[in-house]
């Protein structure tokens, strides 16, 4: 993992220092809410319905068992003993005292954590695959480049004010598992025919009002140049992106309206007035990096599957588990292990402070002491020995943590809403609670295969519904909260905005055309057909007439 | 009124802000919109043109008086809104394409947390807004000793300099 040097930590002290400061001039009277109000967004500090909320920056979703340590002390000390893990790969607190949080931010950094550009319209925490360094088709890692992008574009003294927010995302597997066609920049790891590393550059990607899948700007762009490239693409932004309206001010607009091929020449242009020299990525920079990144040797151990297959015989629920919560690792006798967040009727992402504890201990024990956050809200143990599955999965279970669901129907991801939203329109998370209990069976759940549930409290889409094969959308109306279906969006793997069905529902009712979706696609599907093959086939059609008939 | 230099101190100001200017000169020190500038000066006259500065607001494109640029003795980009953050590209670019030496000052709507932000994109002093006081902007100035970036001031892309040069640190 990447560790602090003295740069950064002298950055970040001061950084913190200068948010004590703040605070003492807003709660001295020296500054008005509204003086304040940009200062505590450019450290994560929102207010919302109830209370303050803090963003806490999780780098490209990597977390090492002392920095998730501290979050559950966080979450202990000063909130009401829980974290929220969110769709950004990011955590957040919900009840903050404002008196409080400059400490609260001097704790975080003695493990290198903080709040830096987690919220304000500047270049966000740089998303990543969470399986980095663990996956077989992975081309290079990913991490080293976010972290490269993270030094670059931290307190980024031209990109801090944009138009609007700013996200990247890379991945370096076949199998885009960070969604990033739907960034502002998403960044593939890609070689060329002669071998050399660089990236496949996507630009204009985005949820919220006006979904749209990035297009492809640069097929190839060597490694070296990514910094000169990432600068010339903002400062095209800064300089046309729209200010007038907020609901058109991200870049997807801007490279929308442009038109894809000369938004790729605008940036062109300006990448050849650029000094090569002085932002290209130095390859001992890169390969100190790639040090940092680089996990201690595993041993490999190919006849650890088949005492697995047996202890799969002997429980039916570690099978299950098994078979949804664990992916194979790069290395022989190894699984990358998913951590369900996602309990049956509960809160998706929600973790409490002794369950943190507990997965900090389990990621010492068993995966070299790492952990990964994934935007669908779960946790990874990235390394563990197919050997102590079974240990493993019982700890697990006793933390209920084990809910052998990822990527089924109760592996739901939703936003907060209205719950403490101050921008949602309707409640997510209860709808999420009762969704999940109603396919409480989780043999039902394996035999309905892969099916993504996707829950969003208000237009801008934080819980990603554009993109899931069942996506749901709380809306106003007229003081009453309705919400709307979309299907056959596709965010994991394939980009793909899904499509409205028809009328809204009711609270109830969105709950029963789940339900109906999922039995007409069980009535439809043909013998090993995903949902999302179903669909794609049929289209619509006949989800429709199920959903409405009887109107 | 007051300027704040790069360090955050108070210096004089020396340029006035003129709505129209007679026809014959020669002037000292005023500033004056791009329209003027161009209606009442000759893109050559380099001796003239020292002696005038030019005030860009955000709607304004440099590209339309390039060839006065270099001779000019100073640029002042306004910020609209602190949140407006456009004023930081056109400095890079007026800084970095036009190879422009001379006094580049902010105005208008800045706090004095953005002041690092600033004289890191290449501006040279400040008009600080009447509400903030040039102290702070001092205070402000002083917050950060290092940084991840090289950037236009010298000042701290020693400090970047100092980091590739440190072996046991990571550069970016």
């Amino acid at each position: 993992m990447y560790v602090y040097d003295s740069l950064d930590k002298t950055l970040l002290n001061q950084r913190v220092a200068e948010f004590r400061d703040q605070v003492k001039r807003r709660l001295d009277g020296d500054l008005t809410e509204d003086q304040f109000k940009p200062l505590r967004l450019m450290n994560g500090l929102y207010l919302q319905l109830h209370a303050y909320m803090l963003r806490v920056a999780i780098p490209y979703g990597t977390l090492s068992s002392d920095q998730m340590r501290k979050l559950a002390y966080i979450a202990k000390t000063y909130d009401r003993g829980y974290g929220h893990f969110t769709t950004r790969q990011n955590i957040q607190f919900n009840w903050i005292e404002l008196s409080t949080a400059p400490d609260l931010l001097y704790d975080l950094s003695e493990v290198d954590l903080h709040a830096i550009q987690t919220s304000g319209n500047c270049i966000r925490n740089v998303t990543a695959d969470p399986y980095a360094g663990a996956a077989a088709d992975e081309l290079d890692d990913p991490r080293i480049w976010s972290e490269v992008i993270r030094q670059w574009s931290t307190l980024h003294p031209e990109f801090s004010f944009l138009p609007r927010k700013f996200k990247i995302a890379v991945t370096g597997s076949k199998a885009d598992r960070a969604a990033i066609k739907f960034h502002d920049i998403g960044l593939k790891i890609v070689r060329n025919n002669e071998g050399v590393l660089g990236f496949a550059v996507y630009v204009g990607g985005g949820q919220g009002r006006t979904p749209i899948v990035a297009p492809l700007i640069k097929s190839f762009l060597p490694a070296q140049d990514l910094l000169r490239y990432l600068d010339a693409v903002l400062r095209v932004y800064n300089r046309h992106g729209r200010r007038d309206n907020i609901y058109k001010a991200r870049i997807k607009i801007l490279v929308d309206s442009m038109g894809a091929d000369s938004f790729a020449a605008e940036v062109a242009a300006e990448f050849d007035r650029l000094d090569p020299e002085l932002l290209s990525v130095r390859d001992e920079d890169v390969s100190r990096l790639r040090d940092m990144f680089a996990q201690p040797f595993l041993r490999p151990d190919p006849d650890a599957s088949s005492s697995l297959e047996d202890l799969v015989k002997k429980s039916p629920r570690l099978g299950l588990w098994f078979k949804s919560n664990t992916h194979p690792h790069k290395t022989p006798g190894y699984s990358i292990v998913t951590i369900s967040l996602k309990p049956i009727g509960g809160i998706p992402g929600d973790a409490t402070a002794e369950q943190m504890f507990a997965v900090a201990d389990l990621a010492d024990r068993f995966s070299l002491g790492e952990i990964r956050v994934t935007y669908t809200q779960n946790l990874i143990l990235p390394h563990v020995r197919q050997a102590d599955l079974f240990v493993l999965w019982q700890e697990l279970e006793r933390l209920n943590l084990a809910t052998p669901n990822v990527g089924l129907a109760s592996d739901i991801i939703a936003c907060p809403g209205l719950d403490y939203c101050s921008l949602a329109n309707a409640r997510s998370i209860p709808i999420s609670q009762r969704i999940s209990d109603r396919f409480a069976d989780l043999n039902a759940q394996h035999d309905v295969g892969p099916l993504d549930i996707r829950i969003s409290g208000c237009i801008n889409a934080c819980g990603h519904h554009h993109a899931g094969h069942i996506g749901i959308l709380g809306v106003d109306k007229k003081g009453e909260e309705r919400y709307q279906l979309t299907l056959g969006g596709q965010g994991n793997g394939e980009s793909e905005v899904g499509k409205i069905v028809g009328p809204g529902f009711d609270e109830d009712g969105i709950v029963d055309a789940v339900e109906t979706v999922v039995s007409t696609y069980l009535t439809l599907r043909t013998k090993g057909e995903e949902f999302s093959q179903t669909l794609a086939r049929t289209g619509q059609g006949p989800f429709k007439e199920r959903l409405y008939d009887n109107r | 009124m007051t300027i704040v230099n790069t360090s955050g101190d108070a210096v004089e100001q020396g340029w006035r802000t003129v709505e129209s200017v007679e026809s014959s000169g020669p002037h000292h020190g005023i500033i004056v919109s791009p329209a003027i500038l161009q209606d009442s000066f000759d893109e050559s006259d380099s001796a003239a043109l020292s002696q005038v500065g030019v005030r860009l607001t955000v709607d304004d494109d440099v590209s339309e008086i390039a060839a006065y640029v270099p001779h000019l003795g100073l640029i002042e980009l306004v910020f609209a809104h602190f949140k407006d953050g456009r004023p930081y590209s056109a400095a890079t670019t007026i800084r970095r394409d036009y190879k422009f030496t001379h006094e580049l000052r902010a105005s208008g709507d800045v706090l004095p947390d953005q002041a690092i932000f600033l004289i890191r994109s290449g501006f040279s002093s400040v008009d600080v807004p009447d509400q903030f006081t040039a102290q702070e902007f001092k205070k402000s100035l002083m917050a950060y000793s290092v940084a991840y970036q090289s950037a236009y001031d010298s000042h701290l892309s020693l400090i970047d300099e100092l980091r590739r040069s440190t072996p046991d640190v990571a550069a970016e």
